[in-house]
């Protein structure tokens, strides 16, 4: 995975699955990761019970005793039919596999719910300074920055205010956008390059924004504050949707918001 | 008429009377008094002319659920030199839909709507209408308040503060057809399908005997159901109620599968849509699954361990009762047009918030029903499975669908209490008024999503194991074979029983839950491949060297082994929470647990129902019929099903009435095959629905004129198939007042027989049957 | 033809009473009837109030109805097992637990999600025990103004466990139903002494059982007094309560579900100024007065947790009812007297139960 990574941070993007609307290289590495290990375990599974099926069928095709393999008989429980290696294999072997792809999942989950005090994003930044954020080499699509800003998001029934707090408009910047088919959302500007931390809450009930572009969502809790990264790499989309994705009543299904993010 | 048949009618009638009751009293939404009927309760005490105001862009006759922008606004009012003047508004629309533009208005509910506190001190305000999808008269009401900053310095002071109303009223196009209201359409489904399910008994009990159908041997018939304690009897009706469910929450499905088949659509209003997938989610598990899960459990458990009923027959009968009463109350806001919106999960704070429809109360009040009657179960099959095994029958010489029961209903049992809290919370929290979930007063939101999921998980579990069950004992009679790894299939039921318990957090990954906690989750959740893959390669190894007689269970069990591996692989990318940020709340999360829930406990069904059908009613079931229902509903459902995998990568999210898609990446989230993908899938939803009233047929036909079925059809081992078909009452033995005679009793065909008791039940003994005066007895 | 369908033997009747020798199943009107008792209650109980508003007299009136509705199912449950006699008592027939009896074992499996109906509860109260900041810390920090309400978490220890008198229920009713468990055993052993005559048994067993179901009620009078009611301090032992003559009841001391405003007099910087007594660190230089506190969330919490042990002991007196009117006509010998054990398992558990609330919400 070296050499790959080393091209990630290049600006390459690794092999995309059609239309993958999602833009993080951890998600992609992993997606890719455990498609191929379904297609692995699919292959041995379907494989053997399209064997089975069509090789162990039987002879008449009736419920003749003469067919009954291990002589069951009504009221008698039957032989026991097991093999201990067999049933030992297939409990190890999952279960590697199962370790194999937690640790590769596990990674991931530093970068995700890293410490705003000098985790990986650093710390807060200075007025004028800029995160540069780069995915590491090497590390499937883990994200560094040597800071970070920080902005507001309230969510109410029904829809998202964002606040800037006092980033400059360079950095981040809201307005009101009129879309065709929402009708008017509020619009999150954001810098490519930068990282932000967004804090949340909400006003009413739980709700939860989906940037669908970033692969990310936290719930909005009232009475509780949750906190969301939101790494804007350089190879970032530039318009993306918003979404609520936890229901919270009537119009849940137009609460949203649109990302847009420039150089 | 005997006074015994008298009393069955006056209780059938009240029954009856109560049950009609129920529906028509409504619990309307609550609106704000007088508002509609022109009185105002804004600051001051009667409008003022000085004010005035206007509703712009409300046209003279309106276009069937076309969107309208009006603007509201106001001139004049108390006059100050220095000030401003400025103010709030409340519209109110009989009908139709109002919505808001930008932060300056807020919707109370679909028909009212008001400014928010940013778009407190304007002059103007825009809003949406869209007309209703019925021709009506339509009547806008307008209160608009004027104040002058705080000209008398009293907060809510009347004399700086003048109101005024305005109320417009427009017709509909009155030459469009008229067009069903969702929620007529259906409630006339339901009770068309009640009417049909009822004539279709009556025509059971007619073909019969038809030499003496009459009144008087049809009093004694149906009270004899209202009241059996047989168990046989009582899974028949758990089956009835189970199918007739299946159809309704199918026809819901239906319903929300037109809305989503063309992109933007608004066959249904948001309102309509969020509560059908509400009802269509509480409907599926609880009122579905769970009694048909009852049903094979009620009919086949005492069968197959040889006890002549379950222990507690009349709390049996309790636990099937309290789900019709416990339907009608989930359903009670939909016949009023209020159901409960809150989606299955029902997450607080939504579901204590005033927002969530009238219908809430209800809902939660019938699953508190539900979670009584699950308990009486789970009592009963405990202690029916622990202590009334047959002769020889130890622990690990249970058949493995009886094993599945168990395990079942013990992860049922000890979670189930934790929802019944969760819901009495939230009941009393909107009945009484208590605040265990009223943000202001401190109440925490994630405390209803820890009661909840700490029973939802072992939930979906719950539903899922009975279906092992059926598919462990379906493969191995199918395979001619005895089942592979017995007992590592017991100890893979045992593993996920307990795993269960602590895998719910994976449902709350993004609800801002502490990340360790998540993080041990996904530890944990990624442990459940390994029993389920145990069970699967062993169901796979049985068939080796086996025999395989294709039947159309044979069929439905090797169509569930494909179609739960494939729901076992999609349930693989939710612990891994880099991935599940994404994915939670999308189609792809739809996609994974209609896999398992439908490819896995509904085919397990089909399996159980093929399998098990001659055994309930002593006729077989045609064959041929079986494998066209097989091929067709297989084929339409994985049509149905797969697509949604990708709609949910793409980014169309759950629980969301309509979706948009456009050419243009970004604008509307979803690239233009979306559109024709989820056409193909309501197309094969439709296949998939109607392919099951092949089943349907069948058994009609089976009952009609089906060939008499031999007491073992299949060839298999376990008890159930020693007695006739069907099988007599009491299902073994007999009881002379004293003891029961002439039970089974279990050979073994293993050297080794019963090492039982082991160290655990001979604890489990000796803590039960103390031999001192108080607690034991004589013998 | 069916004109005798209620009397045959083998079809006996689904209203009661019923033929035991027979063994299961009987048909039973019963289960029906109160379940549709239950969602009638949930029904109505929801028509007549909304968000703790009362809203319509027909749903509350409908309530009665409902418990009408219930009260028949039970009674016909009740008349089905009037004339039980032990005979068709089920026990377990298979290896290994030949003999032992299968409804003990059931009672056993009960008690067990009754448990988790309890743990679910102390979790809530843990939860917001130890997640909302305690009123009197907040009080004492200073970290309010007058006239704005905080929201805090109020335990009812803190009025209750204040003085003697307001614990004298509380504490009457731990003795009351520690008691109760004991007499409940006596009944059973008296039901089950073999070598006592009819008479004397009768006599005893409905003497414990009816002593029982006084203990009971008393608890649950003592819960109203303590919740609604209160009560007047007894005459010489006024000077102990600080010359008070009457203890009030959580009800009028403001401990509400919808206390969004609740004043307590040790909240304010008055009641310490007129005692005498050192004001709180945090409140020195502090603008004092009363503090206004959203206290809803503490008394759900202890009203539901308290609430739902008393219904438990509710459905206790239902029980203890029948079980007494059965005793007094001689109903229990030594061969069915294990149902007064199986009974007897449910009241040791509320029991129990309450050994656990008494502290953790009236003490602590």
């Amino acid at each position: 995975m070296t050499e790959k990574a080393g091209h990630l941070s290049g600006g390459f993007r690794p092999v995309r699955l059609v239309n993958m609307s999602v833009t993080t290289v951890i998600f992609e590495t992993l997606w890719n990761e455990y498609i191929f290990w379904s297609l692995v375990v699919g292959a041995i599974a379907f494989g053997w019970l399209y064997h089975h099926s069509f090789w162990y069928l039987s002879k008449s095709g009736e419920v003749g005793s003469t067919e009954n393999i291990d002589d069951l008989q009504v009221g008698v429980f039957p032989r026991h039919n097991d093999n201990i290696k067999l049933e030992v294999a297939w409990t190890l072997l999952p279960f590697i596999l199962i370790i194999y792809l937690t640790y590769i999942s596990w990674a991931p989950l530093d970068a995700m719910w890293t410490s705003p005090i000098d985790g990986n994003h650093g710390g807060e930044c200075e007025e004028g300074e800029s995160s540069n954020n780069r995915i590491l080499e090497g590390s499937r699509g883990i994200i560094r920055s040597d800071c970070y800003h920080i902005i507001e998001i309230t969510a109410q029934q029904w829809f998202w205010s964002f606040d800037c707090l006092d980033l400059s408009t360079e950095i981040c910047d809201t307005d009101i956008e009129s879309m065709e088919v929402y009708g008017s959302v509020p619009e999150l500007f954001l810098k490519r390059g930068e990282t932000y931390l967004a804090n949340m809450t909400s006003l009413d009930v739980t709700h939860a924004p989906w940037f669908q572009h970033l692969g990310t969502k936290e719930d909005t809790v009232p009475g509780q504050n949750t906190q969301l990264w939101l790494p804007i790499t350089l190879d970032m989309t530039e318009e993306s949707m918003i979404l609520c994705a936890e229901y919270c009543g009537d119009a849940h299904s137009v609460m949203a918001g649109k990302l847009s993010v420039h150089d | 008429m005997n006074t015994k048949l008298s009393r069955g009618l006056i209780a059938t009638l009240l029954i009856i009377s109560a049950m009609l009751v129920i529906p028509s009293t409504t619990s309307q939404p609550a609106g704000i008094e007088g508002i509609g009927s022109g009185g105002c309760n804004c600051h001051g005490p009667s409008p003022d002319s000085r004010v005035s105001v206007v509703l712009d862009g409300v046209p003279e006759s309106y276009n069937y659920s076309e969107t309208y922008n009006l603007t509201v606004s106001f001139s004049g009012g108390p006059t100050s030199p220095e000030n401003m003047n400025q103010g709030g508004f409340h519209l109110y629309t009989s009908h139709g839909e109002l919505g808001v533009v930008d932060g300056t208005a807020q919707v109370w509910n679909s028909n009212e709507l008001s400014h928010t506190e940013a778009g407190n001190d304007q002059t103007s305000w825009d809003v949406t209408w869209k007309a209703p999808q019925t021709d009506s008269n339509v009547e806008f009401v307008l209160h608009v308040n004027s104040v002058n900053g705080n000209a008398d310095g009293v907060a809510g002071g009347t004399s700086g503060d003048y109101w005024n109303r305005l109320s417009i009223q427009i017709s509909g196009p009155i030459e469009v057809l008229e067009q069903a209201d969702p929620f007529v359409v259906l409630t006339v489904l339901i009770l068309v399908s009640a009417i049909l399910l009822a004539l279709t008994l009556t025509y059971v009990f007619y073909s019969r005997d038809p030499e003496s159908f009459d009144w008087e041997k049809f009093g004694p018939w149906i009270s004899d159901w209202l009241t059996t304690t047989d168990h046989k009897k009582i899974g028949t009706l758990y089956f009835v109620a189970g199918l007739f469910f299946l159809g309704v929450g199918g026809i819901m499905a239906l319903l929300i599968r037109i809305q989503l088949s063309v992109p933007g659509n608004d066959f249904l209003t948001q309102e309509q849509y969020n509560q059908f997938f509400t009802l269509h989610g509480t409907t599926m598990i609880f009122l579905a699954a769970m009694p048909m899960i009852n049903g094979f459990a009620n009919w086949m458990v005492p069968l197959q361990i040889g006890a002549p009923d379950l222990a507690l027959p009349r709390i049996n009968a309790m636990s099937f009762w309290l789900q019709p009463f416990a339907a009608i109350l989930i359903f009670t806001g939909v016949f009023s047009g209020a159901g409960a919106d809150t989606g299955w999960t029902g997450y607080a704070p939504y579901v204590v918030s005033e927002g969530a429809h009238a219908g809430t109360t209800m809902w939660a009040a019938g699953q508190i029903l539900l979670v009584a009657s699950s308990t009486l179960t789970g009592v009963n099959f405990l202690t029916t499975i622990a202590v009334m095994r047959a002769e020889g029958m130890g622990w690990m010489q249970m058949p493995l669908f009886t094993w599945s029961i168990m395990i079942a209903n013990v992860m049922l049992f000890l979670s189930i209490p934790a929802f019944g809290i969760g819901l009495i919370q939230v009941f009393l929290d909107r009945v009484i008024g208590t605040a265990f979930y009223d943000i202001a007063a401190g109440g925490d939101p994630l405390l209803w999503s820890h009661l909840f999921w700490y029973f939802g998980h072992p939930e979906v579990y719950v539903v899922i194991v009975p279906s092992f069950g059926i598919i462990s004992e379906v493969i191995a009679t199918s395979a001619r074979r005895s089942i592979f790894g017995y007992r590592s299939m017991v100890y893979a039921l045992a593993g996920i029983g307990v795993v269960a318990f602590i895998v719910y957090g994976h449902h709350m990954f993004t609800s801002g839950m502490s990340p360790s906690l998540r993080f041990i989750t996904m530890l944990t959740t990624m442990l459940v491949a390994v029993p389920t893959g145990i069970k699967i390669f062993n169901w796979l190894m049985t068939m080796n060297g086996g025999s395989l007689v294709y039947r159309t269970h044979t069929l439905w069990a090797l169509g569930f082994l494909v179609t739960f591996t494939l729901g076992g692989f999609s349930g693989m990318f939710f612990p891994s929470i880099a991935m599940d940020t994404h994915l939670h709340e999308s189609y792809f999360v739809v996609a994974h647990f209609h896999y398992v829930l439908v490819g896995g406990t509904v085919f397990g069904f089909f399996a159980g129902i093929y399998y098990w059908w001659p055994k309930a009613t002593g006729k077989m079931l045609s064959e041929r019929l079986g494998a066209l229902h097989f091929l067709t509903a297989f084929i339409s459902y994985n049509a149905l099903f797969w697509p949604m995998h990708r709609l949910g990568v793409w980014g169309m999210t759950r629980r969301h009435h309509t979706y948009f898609v456009t050419t243009e990446e970004a604008l509307g989230s979803l690239p233009m095959e979306a559109a024709g993908w989820n056409m193909f899938i309501s197309v094969s939803a439709f296949i998939f629905f109607f392919s099951n009233f092949i089943m349907v047929g069948n058994m009609i036909i089976s009952s009609i004129r089906g060939v008499d079925a031999p007491a073992d059809p299949w060839g298999s081992w376990s008890f159930e198939w020693m007695t006739t078909s069907p099988p007599p009452t009491p299902s073994f033995g007999h009881f002379d007042g004293e003891k029961w005679h002439d039970l089974p009793k279990l050979k073994d065909a293993n050297d080794h027989i019963a090492n039982e008791p082991g160290v655990i039940a001979r604890w489990f003994e000796r803590l039960m049957v103390p031999n001192d005066e108080l607690g034991g007895h004589s013998e | 033809m069916s004109s005798d369908y209620g009397h045959d033997d083998h079809h006996p009747s689904a209203w009661g009473p019923h033929d035991w020798h027979h063994g299961a199943p009987h048909n039973s009107w019963a289960p029906i009837i109160m379940s549709a008792g239950f969602a009638i209650f949930l029904f109505t109980l929801g028509g007549a109030y909304e968000w703790g508003e009362f809203v319509s007299s027909t749903y509350a009136l409908m309530i009665f109805v409902s418990l009408g509705v219930i009260g028949l199912g039970i009674l016909i449950w009740w008349r089905q097992d009037f004339s039980f006699d032990g005979s068709y008592e089920p026990k377990s027939f298979g290896a290994p637990y030949q003999n032992i009896d299968i409804r003990k074992v059931a009672v056993w499996v009960f008690l067990m999600s009754e448990m988790m109906v309890f743990t679910s509860l102390f979790s809530t109260y843990i939860r917001y025990r130890t997640g909302i900041e305690n009123c009197k810390t907040v009080f004492e920090s200073g970290n309010w103004v007058e006239g704005t309400a905080v929201t805090c978490f109020e335990p009812a220890s803190h009025l209750i466990a204040s003085s003697w008198f307001h614990l004298a229920p509380g504490a009457i009713n731990t003795f009351a139903l520690i008691i109760s468990s004991f007499t409940i055993v006596q009944a059973l052993r008296y039901a089950k002494k073999k070598d006592l005559d009819e008479n004397t048994r009768r006599r005893k067993v409905t003497m414990f059982l009816g002593t029982t179901w006084l203990l009971a009620i008393i608890f649950l009078a003592l819960k109203m007094i303590e919740w609604f009611i209160g009560f007047p301090t007894p005459g010489p032992l006024t000077e102990l309560n600080h010359g008070h003559t009457e203890i009030a009841s959580l009800y009028t001391e403001g401990y509400l579900i919808n206390a969004d405003s609740y004043q307590h007099h040790y909240y304010n910087t008055h009641y310490f100024e007129d005692h005498d007594m050192e004001l709180p660190a945090g409140l020195v230089g502090h603008s004092g007065g009363q503090m206004m506190a959203d206290i809803q969330v503490s008394a759900s919490t202890f009203y539901v947790t308290t609430g739902t042990h008393g219904a438990h002991v509710l459905g206790g007196i239902v029980v203890l009812t029948y079980m007494t009117f059965k005793a007094m006509n001689g109903g229990y010998t030594p061969k069915n007297a294990v149902g007064i054990e199986y009974f007897g398992l449910y009241w040791h558990f509320v029991d129990l139960v309450w050994v656990l609330v008494f502290p953790f919400f009236y003490l602590y």
